[in-house]
């Protein structure tokens, strides 16, 4: 080889050193953000949690006892988001993907959806206080929070829907249509069961921004203090990341309530990634089949 | 109507958008024969078959014009549901395709879903995998995944499958395209058992397998269909210069 030839190799192994280099920082920098972030929390937090932390409801203007009640009410406003989000997000995907002949008008739709998925999500909590506690006389509930939280997480999940139905091969759709069974079966029977892993992906993400966001909860559903827990969806919750504001800002003694302020994010992390954990193997169990 | 015919093309234009695929074909398929389409690609063979069980109404912005009858009924007719058509009419596609299930459930599919009983269904199964020359093979597996299979088993797999629901045709779609010469040979001679009980259109690029198995043989060139007759004649003394030149290998 000529010198020249040899500078041009080197130069190039150079070059291949220098970015790896710099993509394998770029990914250090993000793992140790996170484990930073997480090992934080815990060693703040962890003196707070105890039995009776998780069990029950605050004491002493929330100086003293427990989060049960807010526990219980992101739990359920998760669940109400999810059971909202979930059917409306896959169905518009369905339809989107599956069902609607593509034009302009789809174009137009998806464009609203992306925009919807940039409101910021005070903006959601405002639209769910003017139309669902005050319009649709909700008042200040579950249902309430829990219909805003599902709008707030609805284009996540029609996302992920979409790309999860699209990831289905043609061919599965050819061969059921093939054998005289109808759209719906086929996409009932082969489409979403074959899609069913890449949307759950999308509700994960949906789940973690529900149980964490606290403006769209704020004027929809969350309580500064209620020892007693709900008796039906019409009635109020304390909500941990609410709780965690409430604690932060406008408790009685902020420095007093800082333990418990740590304690209740760190059990707010457990749960979403709780949560995440149980819809992670559920998509593992799911694709145990999945080959081609 | 000729007893011995089972589909009848009448002036049937297709096109893609503004493109026209298929230009003017009139044409008559034999109960009980296998038919090859042949051409070279873009000739408009596998638009044609996928005409045939309305496979084509799946790309939006397609039309079709003319007639195409089967029983006496046009099947492009309004008030013809096109899950009707291919309940009667089944496919077999160019790559095996078999669902992400098992064995025994990518055959019952079908039929449990157009109301079989479950009590039959076992039967059926097996009477499927036996015809596709396949129940030897798995019968101990039934409930393995059908993507263990390789990739012959599973396009016979998928023949039984088309074949468990009872079709009065079966359309193949170059079946053998992507498959060893070994698994070719027994999906030809599944053919030629097969023809006795149904009726086979089969698109394909190779001539040879044209001229192996089937009765009547159709050459297509840029969506017209150029000649159509027995085999046996389009392979030795065919009529047009153009079927000549390509069989015998000079353009395509």
């Amino acid at each position: 080889m000529r010198d020249s030839q040899v500078n041009t190799m080197k130069w190039r192994y150079f070059q291949q050193s220098l970015f790896f280099a710099l993509f394998r920082a770029a990914a250090l920098i993000i793992t140790l953000a996170l484990g930073g972030i997480i090992i934080y929390i815990i060693i703040n937090g962890i003196s707070a949690i105890s039995w009776e932390f998780i069990t029950k409801p605050p004491t002493h203007s929330m100086t003293k006892g427990g989060i049960m009640p807010a526990i219980l009410g992101t739990i359920y406003l998760t669940a109400g988001a999810i059971s909202i989000g979930l059917p409306l997000g896959v169905a518009s995907a369905i339809y989107l993907t599956e069902y609607a002949k593509q034009g302009r008008m789809i174009r137009l739709i998806r464009v609203g959806i992306n925009c919807l998925a940039g409101v910021p999500s005070v903006v959601f909590g405002l639209f769910g206080l003017a139309f669902f506690v005050i319009l649709f006389k909700f008042g200040s509930s579950i249902l309430a929070g829990s219909l805003t939280l599902g709008f707030l997480i609805l284009p996540t999940i029609i996302g992920a829907s979409e790309e999860a139905l699209k990831a289905v091969p043609q061919t599965f759709r050819e061969a059921s249509l093939a054998l005289g069974v109808s759209k719906w079966q086929t996409i009932y029977r082969i489409v979403l069961p074959n899609a069913m892993p890449g949307i759950l992906t999308g509700s994960i993400l949906g789940i973690g921004r529900a149980a964490g966001e606290t403006a769209p909860i704020m004027f929809t559903a969350a309580a500064f203090f209620t020892s007693k827990l709900p008796s039906s969806i019409f009635d109020e919750v304390m909500a941990l990341p609410y709780h965690i504001y409430v604690l932060a800002t406008a408790g009685t003694n902020i420095e007093e309530t800082r333990p418990i302020q740590y304690g209740t994010v760190l059990v707010l992390v457990a749960l979403v990634l709780g949560i995440n954990m149980v819809a992670i193997l559920m998509r593992a169990y799911m694709r145990r089949n999945k080959r081609w | 109507m000729d007893a011995n015919i089972i589909i009848k093309l009448k002036n049937v234009n297709f096109y893609y958008g503004e493109n026209r695929a298929l230009t003017d074909i009139t044409m008559n398929y034999q109960k009980n024969k296998v038919t090859a389409l042949i051409g070279p690609s873009g000739c408009g063979k596998s638009t044609l078959l996928r005409l045939l069980n309305r496979m084509n109404d799946l790309i939006d912005g397609t039309r079709v014009e003319g007639e195409i009858l089967y029983e006496d009924k046009n099947i492009y007719s309004p008030d013809l549901d096109p899950v009707e058509v291919r309940r009667k009419i089944g496919m077999v596609f160019q790559k095996p395709n078999p669902f992400p299930k098992t064995i025994y459930n990518n055959i019952a599919y079908g039929p449990k879903l157009n109301k079989v009983s479950s009590a039959n269904l076992d039967e059926l199964v097996e009477q499927s995998l036996k015809q596709a020359v396949l129940w030897d093979e798995v019968k101990d597996i039934l409930n393995q995944s059908a993507m263990n299979l390789s990739g012959g088993q599973q396009q016979r797999l998928c023949i039984a499958r088309a074949l468990a629901m009872k079709p009065d045709i079966l359309l193949m779609d170059e079946p053998t395209s992507a498959l060893d010469p070994i698994s070719t040979a027994k999906i030809e001679e599944l053919v030629e058992e097969l023809k006795k009980v149904y009726t086979i259109i089969i698109v394909t690029h190779n001539m040879q397998q044209a001229a192996r198995i089937s009765d009547e043989t159709a050459f297509f060139y840029l969506g017209n269909l150029i000649e159509y007759n027995k085999t046996d004649k389009i392979f030795t003394k065919p009529d047009v210069k153009q079927t000549e030149d390509y069989i015998t290998g000079r353009f395509g």
